[in-house]
């Protein structure tokens, strides 16, 4: 008995003990991301971002001229009683004392540092990664006449407004839709049901990207190109199908006997799908939404395609990608805008998190 | 709980749609006014003069043309869109806005930029789907060729003479853009390719001389060796595109080691990759690239160092690691944050192999072309043939004018003046090859071989074969 509980203590200690290492495999490269976004490029450039943590560090306590030495660099020489060849001293030489002795420069020039081991931490932050990311970058054009002028670049907040008003519909209207079509297709009898949902389902593999062309065509003759309108139902298009296919799972999931005694009461299709359904599949709506929002919040193609590249209409996941320039120069910046983008999708997701996890229908039905 | 959530939900969408309606059409309903009031304007100024006023503008123009029309104020409150490969928010957006205010100021016309930098694979879409942008900025004429072949760029010849662009471009300029005996676009801007950086402080304490030839550049790297250090910083890493560094060693030691007849046989495709021609000029650079002593680590870390990082041990806080790099302008853009042109960097012309080609350079750069015929379009095309169109660049930095009309005191940054006179100095120029290749061998194949010829898993013979081999015939 003793022996049973022990072994299971030892087995939840081993599952506790998995579980913390994926947790750290996991976020670790987050944090250094993190940290690196306070740190400037050189610094990013050359040394690790667990430089931030205490580490023991060469430090510079003298410095010997190697012509007061009368060396010779193109032999074994001999410093302070080590000897070794020009190489050797450049990557550092180690004296039995704990000292290491180091060749800066060339032969010609060059200059010997005596170098001592300490603890040091770099914590030397700065926020100008998030200042060039939010702030935007100022660009400066000297004139003929000699004045400078500074134009400041565009700062991200139209990008997040522009995020924003092509997300937020383009989860709200497909889930409507879905949820309608969804309650439909598992709870009204009516011809072709089986034809026209397994036709839904079928459009699920159907990728995306060959309706790019066709649908731009539509929207050119509809003038809706470059609109908001026009992003709006392309999401609402592409997200229908898996919207429609995740709530009808759950919506003909629920228990029978609710919404029968319902229609017994006299309630019409319509009381039956605002009053009880929909309330009851909030947890279905929810994540659905949640996947919906973060898959808009993070499309670039759609966008690129259907708002176009106009800066009037830029979205924040082009705004990313126009952050490091155009040869990549400024890569560090996306450390930092990486955080910044991340922002929202974090506050949905822990918003709506609770409305998945709860169980609703836990104990509306007896047996 | 669930009442919240429907409120908030509402309130969002209420939100998005507000945000929507006052984001967007703000920019739109400005038009209209500016139109009314360019009219407004315009009537004025027919009403107190006979004749239109001409705006006045420091630029040149051909007398008789859109331009001049648009000057007068004819075509105001028209749009012209151009798309290019760069966002319309990043240095060189910003740039090419600054280059066309002085356009807009006297015509009235609205230049509205929609680049991006998915563009080669957007404006395919949306050329297919007949919504063509008015000009299109492309970095290199190869891609150019594809729409010219579908028949979707109107031919210079059309709507600019002949006189005015021999006045404008030097006639390499204008090769590079002609297609099949057709000219199709215009030359606007472009980056040298065929300089050598070094760290500048470091260089004159060690009392390095800049080497005018090849011996003296191979003397240089000797001695650079004998003073215990590497002369060369090179890398060829860039992700999907890894080895384009190499392509350009190779062109310009095609330029430097052979006729240019036989470079543009070579990117026409007549000359093939196995010809002793191309073998040479690739052995040239890789006699000094596969000496370990003369390069910052090695052979092996050429292939996996990532282009932009590889100048960085020049400008290392203990003394150069490297002394030399060679690149395009744009390399200072990774130059570490706080180097200065003249002071911590340097850059020098790289020396002639075979004194017979003369002094060649490289250049890469982009070329305008029109796509839909109206007067504000062409307006806007004969504006980018004057040098004032690039004056963004100029000015701020990043690039340096095709126009040959373009003078010194046209750049504000003296990095770019400083190519220039190099460039003014130079006996010939040709277009970076790997772009003008077709894109299965100069943005696929000679990437590829070239980098396992470099790591050393390919001898020259079967890399070049496997090129000839891929090039579509």
């Amino acid at each position: 008995m003793r022996g049973q509980k022990q072994r299971k203590q030892f087995g939840k200690f081993l599952v506790n003990l998995t579980l913390l290492f994926i947790i750290i495999v996991w976020t670790v490269p987050t944090l250094g991301i993190f940290v690196s976004s306070f740190r400037n490029r050189t610094k990013i450039d050359t040394t690790g971002w667990w430089a931030v943590l205490p580490h023991r560090e060469w430090q510079a306590v003298s410095e010997l001229d190697p012509k007061s030495l009368d060396l010779d660099p193109d032999g074994i020489m001999e410093i302070e009683g080590i000897s070794g060849t020009f190489d050797e001293f450049r990557t550092g030489v180690e004296t039995p004392d704990g000292k290491r002795l180091t060749w800066l420069g060339n032969k010609r020039l060059g200059r010997i540092e005596v170098q001592e081991q300490v603890w040091a931490v770099d914590w030397d932050f700065s926020l100008d990664n998030y200042r060039q990311v939010l702030g935007g970058q100022d660009f400066e054009f000297k004139r003929p006449d000699g004045t400078v002028e500074v134009v400041p670049g565009d700062n991200m907040i139209n990008a997040f407004l522009n995020s924003l008003a092509v997300a937020i519909p383009s989860t709200v209207i497909p889930i409507l839709i879905a949820a309608f079509a969804a309650y439909a297709f598992a709870w009204m009898k009516f011809p072709g049901r089986r034809t026209l949902f397994i036709l839904v389902v079928a459009l699920l593999v159907v990728p995306l990207q060959i309706a790019l062309v066709p649908i731009l065509r539509d929207y050119k003759a509809l003038n809706l190109n470059g609109t908001f309108l026009a992003i709006w139902l392309a999401h609402t298009g592409f997200g229908l199908a898996l919207a429609t296919y995740l709530l009808y799972n759950y919506i003909s999931q629920l228990p029978r006997d609710i919404l029968e005694s319902a229609f017994i009461d006299g309630a019409s299709h319509f009381t039956v799908f605002t009053q009880l359904v929909m309330p009851l599949s909030l947890p279905a709506l929810a994540s659905f939404a949640i996947f919906q929002f973060l898959w808009v919040w993070n499309d670039y193609l759609v966008a690129l395609i259907f708002l176009g590249g106009n800066p009037e209409f830029e979205l924040v996941t082009q705004r990313m990608a126009a952050i490091v320039g155009a040869r990549g120069q400024d890569w560090h910046l996306l450390t930092a805008g990486a955080f910044v983008s991340m922002l929202l999708p974090l506050i949905v997701f822990f918003s709506l998190q609770r409305f998945f996890v709860r169980g609703l229908l836990a104990g509306s039905v007896k047996g | 709980m669930k009442k919240v959530l429907w409120q908030v939900l509402a309130l969002m969408l209420v939100a998005s749609m507000v945000l929507a309606a006052c984001g967007a059409p703000a920019a739109t309903e400005e038009a209209p006014a500016a139109t009314e009031e360019a009219h407004a304007a315009t009537e004025e100024a027919a009403m107190t003069e006979e004749a239109p006023a001409m705006a006045e503008v420091d630029f040149a123009y051909p007398a008789g043309g859109a331009l001049e029309e648009a000057l007068k104020g004819t075509y105001a409150g028209t749009t012209v869109t151009v798309d290019g490969a760069f966002e319309g928010n990043d240095p060189d957006g910003v740039k090419l806005a600054e280059s066309v205010k002085a356009f807009e100021e006297a015509t009235g016309i609205t230049v509205n930029y929609i680049g991006n930098k998915e563009f080669e694979a957007t404006i395919s879409v949306r050329v297919d789907a007949g919504d063509a942008p008015d000009i299109v900025d492309f970095p290199q004429p190869g891609k150019a060729a594809q729409f010219v072949a579908s028949g979707n760029i109107v031919p210079v010849s059309e709507y600019l003479s002949d006189e005015w662009l021999t006045q404008q471009y030097n006639q390499s300029w204008r090769d590079m853009v002609t297609f099949d005996g057709s000219e199709m676009g215009v030359f606007h801007r472009f980056n040298g390719k065929s300089l050598v950086w070094y760290p500048k402080k470091a260089w004159d304490a060690a009392g390095y001389p800049i080497p005018q030839t090849w011996e003296e550049l191979i003397a240089l790297n000797d001695q650079i060796v004998a003073d215990g250090d590497t002369p060369w910083c090179i890398g060829i890493e860039s992700g999907a595109a890894t080895g384009w560094a190499a392509t350009d060693w190779t062109e310009e030691m095609m330029l430097r080691t052979t006729s240019l007849e036989n470079y543009d046989a070579w990117v026409a495709g007549d000359l093939a990759f196995d010809s002793p021609e191309v073998k040479k000029a690739v052995e040239t650079w890789s006699a000094m690239w596969f000496n370990d002593a003369y390069v910052y680590g090695g052979r092996s870390s050429i292939v996996t160092t990532f282009f932009g990082d590889s100048p960085t041990p020049m400008f290392d806080a203990d003394g150069p690691k490297c002394w030399m790099h060679k690149q395009g302008n744009f390399i200072t853009g990774f130059f570490p944050e706080g180097t200065v042109a003249g002071e911590d960097y340097g850059f020098f012309y790289f020396p002639p192999v075979d004194p017979a080609y003369g002094k060649p350079f490289l250049v890469a750069g982009d070329s305008m072309y029109m796509f839909n015929d109206r007067p504000e379009v062409r307006a806007l095309m004969e504006y980018f043939t004057v040098p004032q169109s690039a004056s963004g660049w100029l000015q701020g930095g990043g690039a340096l004018a095709a126009h040959q009309t373009a003078t010194p005191d046209m750049y504000g940054v003296e990095l770019e003046k400083g190519i220039a006179e190099l460039v003014a100095n130079a006996t010939s120029f040709r277009f970076d090859a790997s772009d003008l290749m077709p894109g299965e061998v100069g943005a696929g194949s000679f990437w590829e071989h070239i980098s396992s010829y470099v790591a050393g898993s390919e001898d020259i013979d079967t890399a070049m074969q496997a090129i000839d081999a891929s090039w579509p015939r």
